[in-house]
């Protein structure tokens, strides 16, 4: 199924792509790559030098494995196993309030658009999606009325 | 008490809306039944035996006369005309049909009601003293902190998908009426250097393993509460275990971890909060309380009238508190006349009882978590008259605290997870123990039944807890001795093997004639006899003189 990133209400394609395996690790330094924790702890000597890289964690996965790293970050994107596990909530949230991280948190995998706005307020930039779910994510946002008990 | 502003208004509307949607896309197979499951949960929805069951919040169990004459309205209109009232100070309908949800969110939502966060792995309704701010023992009136907790918790998008639910209650005295401590988080106001500030209580919860919430914090200012709370809901979000249900507790979490541990972790957590965004500041805090204030100005001179009527007597004796004001009364409307259902109310009783509130009590109504209601500010010289009416909705019944004023979950007449009845051991019970004075002769005792081991009923924090299991096929109770829920809160120790259904009623009296013999003072109450002699005569009565097994 087509993927499509969501950043608010705009839809472009990703220009990041997933790090199969190490030695598929582009030369030229301006290809977007994204590694996996395991990847990154492997390799973190050689990924530090590219200019674009981000790191994949799944949602039972936390940020504290690669805390001293995370300024050669440009993304960090968190993959829900499932849309019921609410850890990457906090894990973008820490990342904001306590690391200051200001580059992009992405969300991937098993997400509903009923869940966007919260996504958006805990500090993620930005969801991949269903092309063909847009409209959904969309309604979604429009449905924001902004009105919220927490600042 | 509190009026909704502009905003939470507009929260709720919102709110109702976006369920209208979810259920169009659960309709047009957008949404699977997983997806659409905690979505309709965090709003009350849930799928019980028979039908739908919606559950409707009544933040910290405080209702006006007109919302409760909405709850009749709807449980007339699409419901089968009556109510239930939970341990939760909530109220559940049973018999909703799906397409009746959205209208019956919108008829919620024009008085102020609506049923978000009444279930779902998120912050549920806020669970209060039932007596906050007509006691003369608090330190100060909790229900503004229930407010500030409530708004705070409400969408909060960093925890609506936690590991498992979660429960705070807040109280502000010694006497402790809501079951504070068996609560994820137990706060207690108190006062230390002329400063009121929270003992902040973690881990306690029923279930099938009970435990006891533990204090790891002596004093929490009450502009760091909400940080506070958020480093742990925090830690729990990050921390609490997703692997097996029964495990997800924060209650398991910090018995893993060790409260020292856990303590650090929130302590840590709190101050790296830098931004601190949710200090609270004194004129917000004051906004709040405003809304809190009596709606009574002092005390008054007004008599009790005294009639020599026995009934009325005994309700006085039993159903009616001091007020902190004196010419005031709290009138408790017992939920548990005889042979009924515990917490169940029919339209025609709200809807007097809206009456009564509206022209006795200041338009107020509470919900306790013992499954009953409370008037909570009727002039004394009003009390026989409020008393004739209530009588004439049966609902002056004079049992509060006594042995047929039990806590009882709906059991398997209407719950999917149940493995036996409750409700008709609860009748059961009202039936045997009708008599009054043999009812006033027991004295206080508490028994709450449950109808499997998620512990609705709040079996484990009974003086006689019962648990309703299936054996091979057939009902069979286990019974426990010796818990309690207030302020000197423990779990009840297992007496033995379970008795089948037919048997139980000779295992409750065996109790209660063990209890009787071994009083040392005609107002020794079973809870009291119980501590000093412990279980062991009990169980001897019960295994080796009877013939129950």
């Amino acid at each position: 199924m087509k993927q499509v990133i969501l950043n608010k209400a705009e839809v472009y394609q990703n220009e990041y792509f997933i790090l199969e395996s190490i030695d598929k690790l582009p030369k030229s330094n301006s290809e977007k790559v994204i590694v996996t924790v395991k990847q990154w702890l492997e390799n973190s000597t050689i990924l530090k030098q590219k200019k674009y890289i981000g790191i994949k964690l799944n949602s039972d996965e936390s940020i504290n494995f690669v805390k001293k790293d995370i300024n050669y970050f440009k993304i960090i994107q968190f993959n829900f196993l499932t849309f019921k596990d609410g850890r990457p909530f906090s894990e973008a949230k820490k990342l904001r309030v306590e690391f200051k991280f200001k580059n992009e948190i992405r969300a991937s995998g098993h997400i509903l658009p009923d869940q966007y706005i919260f996504l958006l307020r805990c500090g993620f930039n930005s969801v991949e999606i269903e092309s063909a779910k847009k409209k959904y994510w969309l309604d979604c946002l429009k449905m924001d009325s902004g009105l919220y008990y927490q600042p | 008490m509190y009026q909704y502003s502009e905003k939470d208004k507009q929260i709720v509307k919102n709110r109702t809306k976006e369920f209208l949607f979810q259920v169009k896309r659960r309709i047009n197979g957008d949404l699977t039944e997983e997806e659409f499951k905690p979505l309709r949960l965090m709003n009350g929805l849930y799928l019980q035996l028979h039908a739908y069951m919606l559950r409707v919040a009544i933040p910290y169990g405080e209702l006006s006369y007109i919302q409760l004459k909405k709850l009749a309205e709807i449980s007339e209109k699409y419901d089968k005309g009556y109510g239930h009232f939970t341990t939760r100070q909530n109220i559940q309908f049973n018999w909703p049909k799906l397409e009746d949800v959205p209208k019956i969110l919108e008829e919620l939502a024009d008085v102020e009601m609506h049923a978000i966060q009444t279930s779902g792995n998120c912050i549920r309704n806020i669970s209060c003293d039932h007596l906050a701010g007509i006691n003369n023992e608090e330190v100060e009136d909790p229900r503004p902190w229930c407010e500030i907790i409530r708004k705070w918790s409400t969408f909060h998008p960093e925890f609506s998908f936690l590991p498992r639910k979660f429960k705070i209650a807040v109280i502000a005295c010694d006497t402790d009426r809501a079951a504070m401590k068996v609560h994820d988080i137990g706060l207690k106001l108190v006062k230390k250097k002329n400063e009121v500030g929270f003992e902040v209580f973690v881990g306690g919860g029923q279930g099938r393993s009970p435990f006891i919430a533990k204090k790891i914090n002596d004093f929490v200012k009450k502009k760091d509460l909400l940080n506070y709370l958020e480093a742990i809901l925090s830690i729990y979000n990050e921390m609490g275990r997703r692997d097996n249900i029964y495990k997800a507790r924060i209650k398991i979490l910090i018995n893993e971890l060790g409260e020292k541990k856990l303590k650090s972790l929130v302590e840590n957590k709190f101050k790296k909060f830098a931004d601190k965004k949710l200090s609270l500041k004194e004129n917000e805090i004051q906004e709040i309380k405003n809304y809190f204030k009596l709606p009574i100005s002092g005390p008054i001179k007004s008599e009790i009238p005294l009639k020599k009527n026995k009934q009325y007597t005994n309700w006085l004796n039993q159903n009616v508190i001091e007020h902190k004001l004196s010419g005031y009364s709290i009138i408790m409307v017992s939920l548990k006349p005889y042979n009924q259902p515990p917490g169940d109310a029919t339209a025609n009783q709200m809807k007097t009882l809206s009456k009564i509130a509206q022209e006795f009590s200041y338009g107020e109504i509470r919900v306790t978590h013992e499954q009953n209601l409370v008037l909570p500010h009727v002039k004394n010289s009003d009390l026989f008259n409020v008393w004739n009416q209530l009588k004439s909705i049966n609902l002056a019944t004079p049992n509060i605290g006594l042995i047929t004023d039990a806590i009882c979950c709906p059991g398997m007449d209407y719950c999917a997870l149940a493995t036996a009845r409750s409700i008709p051991i609860s009748q059961k019970i009202s039936r045997y123990f009708k008599n009054q004075s043999i009812q006033e002769k027991i004295g206080k005792i508490k028994i709450k039944i449950s109808g499997c081991i998620n512990a609705c009923g709040h079996h484990h924090v009974g003086n006689i807890g019962i648990l309703g299991l299936d054996r091979n096929g057939e009902e069979s109770y286990q019974i426990s001795l010796g818990g309690s829920a207030d302020e000197n809160t423990n779990v009840g120790q297992i007496v033995g093997p379970s008795f089948p259904e037919k048997e139980l009623m000779k295992a409750i009296t065996t109790i209660i004639k063990t209890f009787e013999n071994n009083k040392k003072t005609k107002n020794e109450n079973f809870l009291t006899v119980f501590n000093r002699i412990g279980i062991d005569p009990f169980k001897k009565d019960l295994y080796e003189t009877s013939n129950s097994k």
